[in-house]
This record gives structure tokens, sequence and C-alpha cells, in this order.
């Protein structure tokens, strides 16, 4: 019930949080309903986003998809405080750590919001085999799009709430655009490690891939994407 | 405009390593103030302790290959910085000081172990992105590439103590061509040192006797690939692009 109040604040622009935040107040608090309400609507998305391969992948990428954004902020939590700490904005960890989920969880909301739409879509998709590659590729263009918009709106969120904190803006630009550039580099190699999301049409279903380890998505991205886009010419 | 130090009540002395890291976060400058005023610092306590981060950040890189180049990488990083720093302590000092610094063997010591204590608190802060990438990267090109990366970010955003320390001291601005020098330095070096992140059995730790320039450097790791990776054939590719 909590994180559903929570998410009513959020809608109505968070104001109170905001100043909890600026005066480093009621942390701990706030961070737990935030996460709570980011693993509720980001489970909620990755149900519909499993939901092609069936009931088993999409309980798997309801577990997976708060994983994903769970993991990468542990990852990057700690840089990001000492980054601000180092470019001038002198905030407390616990500050960060809200700041970082206030985006997830407004960012998770939003694709919360955009369930049912990714579900009509995948509902009017033919069944997963090896002849539907086109479905599959479409499918998963639309989930990058939701998760990619979402994701941005996410940082609008956190780039007004850093606006709060009296810093110059400079120094405000430089942390937000530092945190959000190590985000998106870690989060794109652990949402990589823990594929499957959409599923393939060739390979079943499972949690995680055998060779989930085994190559970078980055590497990926320049040794098959990009020759194969330049052999188009 | 000169950077304000800290008054002497601003800058208590720090209690151990701990407390000379978190001072670093807190108040940069607590440690240039305290050689300033002729108080005892902890630089050479901070220059260990910024020395075994810079190992622990070396073992998160040695898990590309994992086994023992774990420990090789732990050895050789900390060894990189060594000699990076000790290439580079000179010019720092002759150039800053003919821009205006006015040193003493403390302060100098004391800017010095900020920087090298910044650095490494900013490295062992991209410890579990370095070992994530460590762990699951295919090609040593796209990990060295990836530490470059890190280490020109880390470098950059050390550079803000070094810059207010230099500042305080006097120096003025005008300075920033040394943090390229620094970064030139330590690429050499750790070309140098070779092999750090990757080493074919029964090859000797280091290669002196092979000379070689760090973008030639860079250019050979770009083919090497990780234990145990086998180029992916066509079908796999495929299946490794559907997920």
């Amino acid at each position: 019930m909590g994180d559903l109040l929570l998410a009513g604040r959020l809608l109505r622009g968070y104001d109170d949080l905001l100043s909890d935040v600026v005066e480093g107040r009621r942390l701990l608090r706030h961070w737990l309903g935030l996460s709570l309400l980011m693993a509720v609507c980001a489970a909620l998305y990755g149900a519909v986003f499993g939901l092609w391969h069936g009931p088993r992948l999409s309980a798997y990428v309801a577990l997976k998809l708060p994983l994903v954004l769970l993991l990468t902020s542990a990852l990057t939590v700690i840089f990001s405080w000492i980054a601000a700490l180092a470019l001038g904005l002198p905030l407390k960890l616990g500050q960060v750590a809200v700041l970082t989920f206030l985006a997830l969880s407004v960012a998770s909301l939003l694709l919360a919001s955009l369930a049912p739409v990714a579900w009509l879509y995948i509902f009017c998709s033919p069944l997963p085999s090896a002849g539907t590659r086109t479905a599959h590729n479409l499918l998963y263009l639309m989930h990058t799009a939701f998760v990619g918009g979402c994701g941005l709106a996410g940082t609008v969120a956190l780039w007004r709430a850093m606006g709060r904190l009296g810093a110059p803006p400079r120094t405000v630009l430089a942390v937000y655009l530092l945190w959000v550039a190590g985000y998106a580099l870690v989060g794109g190699e652990v949402a990589w490690v823990l594929r499957p999301f959409v599923g393939s049409v060739y390979a079943p279903v499972v949690f995680l891939r055998e060779d989930a380890l085994d190559g970078n998505v980055y590497e990926f991205i320049f040794t098959d994407i990009l020759p194969h886009l330049a052999s188009l010419d | 405009m000169e950077t304000p130090l800290p008054t002497a009540a601003e800058a208590p002395e720090p209690r151990g390593l701990l407390g000379s890291f978190n001072e670093l976060l807190t108040q940069p400058l607590g440690i240039v103030q305290r050689a300033r005023e002729g108080r005892p610092g902890a630089s050479f306590g901070l220059l260990a302790g910024a020395f075994a981060g810079y190992a622990l950040y070396g073992a998160a890189a040695g898990f590309f290959q994992g086994g023992s180049q774990i420990l090789v990488a732990a050895l050789k990083a900390p060894l990189i910085l060594a000699m990076t720093f000790l290439l580079c302590l000179p010019s720092l000092y002759v150039f800053t000081s003919m821009a205006g610094a006015r040193w003493t063997r403390r302060t100098f010591l004391a800017a010095v172990s900020g920087f090298a204590g910044t650095l490494a608190l900013l490295l062992l802060a991209l410890l579990p992105v370095a070992w994530l990438f460590s762990v699951s990267s295919r090609y040593l090109g796209s990990i060295v590439w990836l530490h470059v990366l890190l280490w020109s970010l880390v470098l950059i955003l050390g550079w803000r103590f070094l810059r207010r320390a230099l500042d305080a001291i006097g120096a003025g601005d005008g300075m920033s061509f040394w943090l390229l020098l620094f970064l030139i330095v330590s690429f050499q070096a750790a070309t140098f040192l070779r092999p750090v992140l990757w080493s074919d059995p029964g090859k000797p730790l280091f290669r002196f006797q092979e000379k070689m320039f760090f973008l030639e450097h860079l250019g050979k790791a770009m083919d090497q690939q990780a234990a145990g990776a086998e180029p992916a054939s066509p079908a796999e590719k495929e299946k490794r692009k559907a997920g």
C-alpha cells in the first residue's frame, strides 16, 4: 500500500520528498519506498516483457527486470557518490541512492503504465517459432523504445531533483551527465548478462544463458552489429 | 584567485587510513593545510593506502584472464602508478614552482599524496564496474579500451583535487597539460610493464627487452581474445542477436 501512495506522490510532483533529500532527512525510508515502488512497477512491466514466450519467461523477466535496475545501481552508486564529491557536489551516499532510485522509480512507473500497450502488441503477435523472426525483432524494437524512452524520462526527474540541490548549474550538469552515462554504460552490460528478455526464436527459455558472461554487449555491437550494418552499404 | 584553505579547526588530523580517505571526500584540502602549518598529516599512510587501492583495482582487472593473472595484475597496477608518479613528479615540481607555487617538502608530499589518494578512491569506486566487464568480456581490445576510458575519467575527476591544491599553493592556472603528460606516461608505463591483463602460458612476467610504443601496444591488444573464447560462428551470432 505504501508504494502505491508513493506512486501517487511521484505523480503529484514529489516536492516533499525532494525537500527531505535536500536536507538529508528520512533517506533510508525514502530509499526503501522508492525501491519497492521500482521493483513492483518493473516486475509488472517485466511480466509483460517476457510474455511472448509464455508464463515461464514472463515470471523470469518479472524477476530480472527489477534485478537489472538493482544490480546496476549497486555497481554504480559508490562511483556516482564519489564522482559527485570530486566534482564539488557534497552529497551523502544516502542522498545519491535516493536520487538514483527516484529516477528509476519514475522510469518504472512510466513503464508499468505502458504494460497494457505492450501486452496488446504481444497478444497480436504470432507465436514464437523459427519463422517469426520479424515479430521477435519488432517486439524487441518496441520494448527497447519503451525502456529507453522511460529511462530518459526518469533522468528528466533526476535533473529536476538535482536542480533543487542549490549547487552551481555547471556542477549539477557535469554530475548529472556522468551519472546517466555511467548508469547507461553499466546498465547495458547488466541487461546483456541477464538476457533473454523477449526470448530467442531459436533457443529454449532459460533464466540465464550459459554464455551469459561470454562477451560483453559492446563487443557484440562492434563485432556483430556494426560490421553487419556496414555490409548493407 | 586562490582557493582558500580550510582553517586549523576545520582540518583536524584524521584518524587512520579510512579517516584520511574520508577527509579527501569531505575536506579535500585539509591535508595540504596541515602540511602548510607544519602539523603532522598522514601523507605516507595515505600514499600507502592509495597503492593498496591500485592493487585492488588491478586484481579486479586481472579477472579478464583469471587465475594467476589476478595476482600479476594486482602487482603490476601499483607498479605502473609508482613508475608514472616517479617520472612525472619532477616536472610537476618544476613547472608549478615556475608558475608561482612555493613548495616545502611537506606541502609537496601532501599534495601528491592527496592526488594519489583521490585517484585510488575513484578507482575503488569503479572496481565493481571493472570487475563486471573483466569477467564478461571476450576481447582484450575491448577491456583495454574500457580501462583507458575509466582511467581517463578518473584522472579528469582526480585533477580537481590537484588543481585546487595547486591553486591554494599559488601555482595558478595553466597546469592542465601536466595531466595529459601524466596520462600518456601512465599508458607508456603500462606498456613497459606488460603483460598486465593477459599473458600467454610460459611467457616471462615482464618483457623489458621488447620495446614498444603504447599506441602500437593498444593496436596489438585488439586482436587478443579471452581464454577459451572462440570467435562466434554465424549460427551462434544469430542466436546471440535473438534475446
